[in-house]
């Protein structure tokens, strides 16, 4: 029976074909490839959702073979395929739903707003959603690898869209060149695992292991299979997690390699939506948890992703609070939410990770839509001091971005209180044992008031007080091709933290931890239990036992500060003129809105340091390589003269040489062959 | 086994034949036109049925591949049909076929061109047996078969001194090669008294008198000496250069793509079948070989870099490229010999393309009488850009760049070299594929970035030739992913001999 699994490939597929559509014939089309892209990711949604029931039904992971593009069985063979699991399902119904969100949308952004270069705009769309459902759905790291590569192109395409700017192409190549930056380690380490364990299977099929498993293996046993270079298997295996390590935190913007986001807010917003809720930020946390069991093996590696993770967290809060432009804030959110997520996963919170990229990814996903939505209505000037007093102009977009504030400032009872909670609580259940860990869930902690203060200082300035231009008196209006997504996506931001209300689960003990549950089916070694045992067995890696009275001070705790940032930025900017307060913190502020000068020190080592390097290197190629190249050139022309000299044109000397030549091949083999 | 087709046709056992009955049909088939219309132009008519007939054969062969049969021999064993002679009879076929089609506007306005077809068809049925051929004596009259109508052909051009003068050292090459070939044979003879490949390889491996392996070992070095005139390998290369430069184009590309890959299925099934290298431990013909491949591809590389002719210098670097497959049976150590092989037999056909495509690109020009210099061809991308961009792919797809089936041919020689550990041969290979790069970019520099050539116009872009062009150039590129995607060099040679 052909079941919904049979169709898994065509989740991805479908997007694809819009993207040739939308290229080819979009300009021919009534909405410019628009359609073309709703309907295929509409179409991807649908099956997204049937796919979801499917593994829920099932419990098993579905695994298909594709294709082989090397098919060398020795050392290892290159493949695609498909891995469908309890992960990759609802990663696959996250992003088929923001993707399909963010065309509706578009329509109101851009086809309404009279923009030019549609069809290239809807193909970039479509070829981003199809390339990120690829990645999410590979059944290797090496497709992965690629897949990820073709998001990272992708993202370049799309923040570049207004190329005839100044900026954006500038902010295009940034974020290209940043990420490579870090996929270049993340390439290394694909070879690496590849020629450590002969595959880069996420799953185990056919008699064949997967990488994780074999990695196991190696610590707990038998290390038959697995050529670690001389170095013991641990150390091997947490080098190799870092290589990869670096693709991850190029892709998602972690410390120190997150320059790249807040420029890339010169894309359209929707593709902003796109790029920070579902696809290019999110695939790199999305690999640390479909290799989970490979990280799980080595307490060093987690230990990084946690103490980045809380730092980049703390980090990217503090320079969001100084922000003058709606957007800029809601980059350094992400930067800073996705470091919660990767805390969570160094902290051994597989559950409490995956779930913050759930519910992040929905409101997220509402929050720049609804900047988007105000952008439009502020004839596209960022610029939240010359706003204010809109949400009696724009209650729809107001009371939908409210939900999604509150959902980012984590506050109760919306969704991001939910999984914030539970990433700071197992990062604190870890950090009662290791310093390391404690210190990481410090800088989370203490984010939380910065979150809560620069998000309800945009809601404020924002959507409160009076109009500070004359434009914000009367802003322009849009219809319901953008206001349905924001619909959407609130009533989600309110509700979709209620799939694991872990605290209220222990304070009733009623059964509510649903995504737990969710996780601890599917294949042997991809069940958060699993991992469980790898942390605790293999690595060493123990939390405190979990109690009622940790987890409810720890979300008493967190939601405290999480008010307290709110309460300050009600009594500061919820006024009918707010002032710069900011202003106040002088040679700080310069600081935080100079971002602490990363990106004057990155160009520095780009253009102090790296160029610098690059000139010596051109003048050793110019002098010794191409010296020696020119050098054998010429040798080559002067034997190639010789050679041609032979060919004298009489054809006698051409028997002669003949003859001579077969002889002294005779000769040579016969005295090889010892025949005389 | 006979099908009701064959049976109808009378054909009864004879049917793996057809590929070959065909071609030697359709050679007949031309001549009778050509006897029926003696003074008229029957030019299109002639080039009709000679395309016709090869595509035809191509069709049967394509189609006896693909339904992979059995191997079949007839005649008491000394024809065989498998894998690789069907593999080599689209090779051949698919060039005649390419040959014809372009040659129709080539010898439009010369005499004889029945004579012209039926030679192309008569060496291509040659070809087609000698890939067939499963005893050393039905080699050798194939191979006649095959080199006659070459010898008549690149003297086609008899008013032209450079055709005659071509055809002449041609001629007496390859008489002083078929000596030396049938010399070998007979030593060979002598020592196992047999001429069935299969039989010769039985009796090696049975063992034989200790004092005769000097006999047997000058017998194998002078068949390889007949091989490697057939394949234009260095020393026995000297009639190449200019038999290619005196002949008409369509005949250069022919020969030095289906008449090479000839002697490439003579060694395959000559060495791998009656000399495996267990059999015959006395004489290391592994190695003759892959001194043959070092030297051929490096002499070729070098020689083509000083060239200041096009169609020298592709002479030339057909030489280098019959050096590249010759490490299909110069790096058999035992490691990686299918791979090897497959790699050799999909270098040939993917050759016989991009090859044959470059020499019609000069075909073209020669029409165009715009001279044979690299200055020559100035600009001539703002003249013709179709023909242009063909020939461009084609000259990139021979140096090994990834934008044509060369590339993957070329990477899956290195790669049998590497598993092999013939880092020799592998080393030359890389060296002599980057000198290429600078070779051929010669001619791509002048079509596209030189200034044009004051003066030159072009007044006919012929059809049959543009066609020609473009459908070789448009396999070479669809050659990239064919078979970078869907062919699998070991199980290829695998079906094919082993």
């Amino acid at each position: 029976m052909a079941g919904p699994l049979e169709f898994a490939p065509a989740i991805a597929a479908l997007p694809f074909v819009s993207f040739v559509i939308a290229l080819f014939f979009g300009r021919y089309m009534p909405k410019k490839g628009a359609l073309a892209g709703i309907t295929a990711t509409g179409g991807s949604l649908l099956l997204a959702v049937w796919t979801y029931f499917a593994v829920m039904g099932n419990g098993e992971p579905h695994t298909e073979h594709l294709h082989t593009l090397v098919s060398v069985a020795e050392p290892f063979s290159l493949e695609l395929g498909i891995l469908i699991d309890q992960l990759s399902a609802l990663m696959l119904l996250i992003v088929t739903l923001i993707s399909f969100l963010v065309f509706v949308f578009s329509l109101g952004y851009m086809n309404d707003e009279g923009e030019t270069g549609l069809p290239r705009y809807y193909a970039g769309l479509s070829l981003f959603s199809f390339s990120m459902l690829s990645f999410v759905m590979a059944s290797n790291l090496f497709m992965a690898f690629m897949f990820f590569e073709l998001v990272g192109l992708c993202s370049y395409l799309l923040i570049g869209f207004w190329f005839r700017e100044d900026a954006p192409p500038s902010a295009a190549k940034k974020a290209f060149i940043v990420t490579r930056f870090g996929d270049y380690f993340f390439l290394i380490g694909v070879v690496g695992i590849l020629a450590t364990f002969g595959t880069s299977a996420f799953i185990g099929t056919g008699g064949t292991e997967s990488f994780p498993a074999l990695a196991e293996h190696a610590l707990t046993g038998s290390a038959d299979h697995v050529h670690t270079f001389g170095f013991d298997p641990q150390t091997w295996f947490t080098i190799l997690a870092l290589l990869v390590l670096g693709g991850v935190m190029g892709k998602s913007a972690q410390f120190p390699l997150h320059t790249w986001l807040p420029d890339a807010m010169e894309g359209p917003t929707p593709v902003s939506a796109l790029i920070h809720a579902a696809t290019m930020v999110a695939a790199g946390v999305y690999l640390v948890a479909r290799m989970y069991g490979f990280y799980a093996l080595s307490p060093t590696a987690l230990a990084i992703i946690a103490f980045v993770g809380g730092f980049t967290a703390l980090f990217a809060a503090t320079m969001g609070v100084v922000k003058r432009e709606i957007k800029q804030v809601l980059a350094y959110s992400t930067i800073s939410q996705y470091g919660y997520m990767m805390l969570a996963l160094g902290a051994g919170g597989y559950v409490a990770g995956v779930f913050h990229l759930t519910t992040h990814a929905v409101f997220k996903a509402l929050l720049f839509l609804g900047a988007g939505a105000v952008i439009v209505a502020m004839h596209h000037d960022e610029d939240m001091w010359k706003m204010g007093g809109l949400k009696n102009e724009l209650p729809v977009t107001y009371y939908t971005f409210l939900a999604g504030s509150l959902a980012l400032a984590g506050i109760i009872p919306f969704s991001g209180f939910w999984s914030k909670d539970e990433v700071l609580y197992e990062a604190l259940r870890l950090g009662l044992n290791d310093p390391v860990f404690m210190a990481a869930y410090a800088m989370g902690l203490i984010a939380v008031f910065f979150t809560g203060f620069y998000t309800f200082r945009m809601v404020f300035l924002t959507f409160h007080g009076e109009p500070r231009t004359n434009i914000a008196e009367s802003p322009h209006q849009y219809g319901w091709n953008m206001k349905a997504p924001l619909v959407v996506l609130g009533a989600l931001a309110v509700v979709v933290g209620l799939i694991n209300m872990a605290p209220l689960a222990k304070l009733t003990g009623m059964d509510l931890t649903y995504l737990h549950h969710w996780f601890e089916h599917g294949g042997e070694l991809l069940t958060v239990e699993h991992y469980h045992h790898l942390l605790t067995e293999v690595s060493g890696v123990h939390h405190v036992e979990s109690s009622t009275g940790l987890m409810l001070g720890s979300g008493a705790l967190s939601l405290g500060l999480a008010l307290a940032g709110v309460a300050v930025a009600h009594v500061l900017y919820n006024v009918p003129s707010p002032e710069e307060h900011t202003d106040k913190l002088g040679s700080i502020k310069t600081v935080l809105f100079n971002n602490y000068y990363q990106d004057e020190y990155q160009v520095w080592l780009a253009e102090g340091l790296t160029a610098n390097v690059a000139r010596a290197a051109n003048t050793f190629d110019q002098g010794v390589i191409d010296g020696a190249v020119n050098g054998v050139s010429s040798v080559s022309l002067f034997a190639g003269e010789r050679v041609r000299k032979v060919q004298t044109g009489v054809v006698t000397n051409y028997a002669a040489l003949l003859t001579a030549g077969l002889v002294v091949l005779l000769v040579a083999m016969g005295l090889l062959g010892g025949w005389f | 086994m006979t099908d009701p087709v064959s049976a109808a046709l009378g054909l009864g056992g004879y049917q793996p034949l057809v590929p070959a009955l065909l071609l030697g049909v359709t050679a007949l088939l031309v001549l009778l036109v050509d006897t029926i219309w003696p003074n008229e132009q029957s030019n299109t008519l002639l080039a009709t049925v000679t395309i016709a007939g090869s595509l035809a054969s191509l069709l049967v062969a394509g189609a006896q591949l693909f339904l992979s049969p059995e191997a079949a021999t007839l005649f008491d064993g000394q024809l065989i049909v498998d894998g690789m002679s069907l593999f080599f009879t689209v090779i051949f076929t698919s060039v005649t076929a390419l040959v014809a089609l372009a040659s129709h506007d080539y010898i439009a306005e010369r005499p004889n061109q029945g004579e012209y077809y039926a030679l192309v068809v008569l060496a291509a049925t040659g070809m087609t047996l000698l890939a067939s051929a499963n005893s050393l004596v039905t080699a050798f009259v194939s191979l006649e078969l095959a080199s006659l109508p070459s010898y008549a052909l690149v003297a086609y051009l008899k008013d032209n001194r450079g055709s005659a003068e071509g055809s002449l050292k041609y001629l007496l090459i390859g008489g002083l090669s078929s000596a030396v070939f049938l010399y070998g044979i007979s030593l060979v003879y002598a020592v196992t008294g047999t001429l069935k490949l299969t039989e010769i390889a039985t009796v090696l491996d049975a063992g034989i008198d200790g004092s005769l392996t000097g006999v047997l070992g000058i017998g194998i070095v002078m068949i390889l000496g007949g091989v490697a005139f057939k394949t234009a390998s260095v020393p026995f290369h000297f009639w190449a250069p200019e038999a290619y430069e005196g002949a008409p184009a369509p005949i250069a590309g022919f020969l030095s793509s289906a008449s090479k890959a000839a002697g490439f299925v003579l060694a395959f099934r000559v060495f791998l079948t009656a000399f495996p290298t267990s059999a015959v431990a006395g004489v290391d013909w592994v190695l003759a070989f892959e001194v043959l491949a070092l030297i051929t591809m490096t002499l070729g590389t070098f020689a083509a870099a000083t060239q200041e002719e096009v169609k020298r210098m592709l002479a030339y670097s057909s030489i280098a490229h019959a050096g590249y497959a010759l490490i299909a049976l110069g790096a058999l150590t035992g490691a990686a010999d299918r791979l090897l092989v497959g790699a050799g037999m999909l270098h040939l056909l993917v050759y016989g393309f991009m090859n044959t495509g470059a020499f019609l690109f000069i075909a073209l020009a020669e029409q165009w009488g715009i001279g044979r210099r690299f200055e020559d061809f100035n600009g001539l991308a703002k003249e013709a850009p179709v023909a242009c961009t063909a020939m461009s792919l084609f000259l990139v797809s021979l140096a090994g760049l990834p934008f044509g089936g060369g590339f993957v041919s070329k990477y899956f020689l290195l790669l049998g070299t590497v598993l092999s550990s013939s880092y020799l041969l592998a080393a030359a290979l890389i060296v002599n594929s980057a000198l290429s790069v600078y070779i051929y970019a010669r001619v791509i520099k002048a079509m596209w970035i030189e200034d044009p050539v004051p003066g030159r116009t072009i007044e006919e872009y012929p059809t049959g030739l543009y066609a020609a062009v473009v459908v070789a150039a448009v396999v070479t590129v669809l050659l990239l992913p064919g078979l970078a995607l869907f062919t699998d060099p070991a199980q290829l040679a695998s079906n094919a001999l082993f």
